[in-house]
């Protein structure tokens, strides 16, 4: 007798369209206040739509940089300074390797202070990263930095190992 | 992550030139590793030869003291806030004696940013360059 009262209760609380017709305990759950956007609907589902809905435009841009088609696509061996929020707010660096994960896509960058090697490894979707400028190019086309030299690999971790390579591209820079 | 057999790399002027690690302080966590900004107790391994004279740049540990020493550079990347990871090419460290002041008086080389979170304050404001 209670439990069919709450049935009652539940059902008139609803705002269901019809109530399930194979049994009279199923709770439908209303409608949801916001629909689903129709990108969700299209067969690709929540995690493919989630980084056009949450990212600005400019993320969006920065993010088909880093990419493997765009024309002025950032290539490593390239000369980046970045320009953080928070401190300390800028790093420059040789772009040793670029990890191409949609969203989660991030690029490390090598520099030698004080004789001592130093890699950071930035998220480029990250808010804290406020610019990204680069100082020279590895080749490839764009208007962006001084011309330098193309890498022949897509991960260039030889450069741990080759201190006079690094002063080379620094020599480079300065030149 | 430096732990029972790590060596570091000498940054002050304290004479020491590499040390040991022979215990991380204050680890409940973290399964007894150290990072950037924990304090170590280690074993001097190699320190510059003292001379006669006592000059204010005169070493002040010898091979095989016993001393304690924060960790300023690990070569294990270290997670900042805003979700950077920063590397160094070499773990390094500064001596200490038992209250946290500094044996020597001056710092040569970069340094981690996150001492300065960690409470090293006197040690980034010495430093060269803090990355």
């Amino acid at each position: 007798m209670l439990n069919a009262l709450r049935r009652c209760a539940q059902r008139l609380m609803s705002t269901a369209a019809q109530p399930y017709p194979y049994s009279n305990a199923a709770i439908i759950p209303p409608p949801p206040a916001v629909p689903a956007p129709a990108p969700t609907k299209a067969g690709k589902g929540l995690m493919a739509h989630l980084p056009q809905r949450l990212l600005t435009p400019e993320k969006l841009q920065l993010l088909a940089r880093f990419g493997k088609r765009h024309p002025e696509r950032i290539l490593p061996g390239s000369v980046l300074q970045v320009t953080t929020k928070y401190a300390p707010t800028s790093f420059t660096g040789v772009l040793l390797a670029i990890r191409r994960r949609g969203a989660d896509t991030s690029f490390l960058l090598r520099n030698v202070i004080n004789r001592t090697g130093v890699e950071v490894q930035f998220f480029v979707c990250s808010p804290h990263v406020r610019e990204i400028k680069v100082l020279m190019r590895a080749g490839g086309r764009g208007s962006e930095g001084r011309a330098g030299p193309r890498m022949r690999r897509a991960k260039l971790f030889y450069l741990r190992d080759a201190p006079d390579k690094m002063t080379a591209i620094s020599a480079g820079m300065r030149k | 992550m430096i732990g029972l057999k790590g060596t570091l790399n000498v940054i002050d002027n304290s004479g020491a030139l590499l040390v040991e690690c022979v215990n991380v302080l204050k680890q409940k966590v973290n399964n007894g590793w150290g990072s950037v900004g924990d304090e170590i107790v280690c074993v001097v391994r190699r320190a510059r030869p003292i001379s006669g004279q006592a000059s204010a740049s005169a070493p002040k540990v010898r091979q095989g003291d016993v001393r304690r020493a924060v960790i300023v550079r690990t070569r294990k990347a270290v997670r900042r806030p805003d979700g950077r990871f920063i590397r160094f090419d070499d773990n390094a460290a500064v001596l200490l004696n038992n209250k946290r002041e500094m044996l020597g008086t001056r710092i040569g080389g970069v340094v981690s940013a996150d001492l300065r979170m960690k409470g090293w304050g006197k040690i980034v404001s010495l430093a060269p360059k803090v990355v």
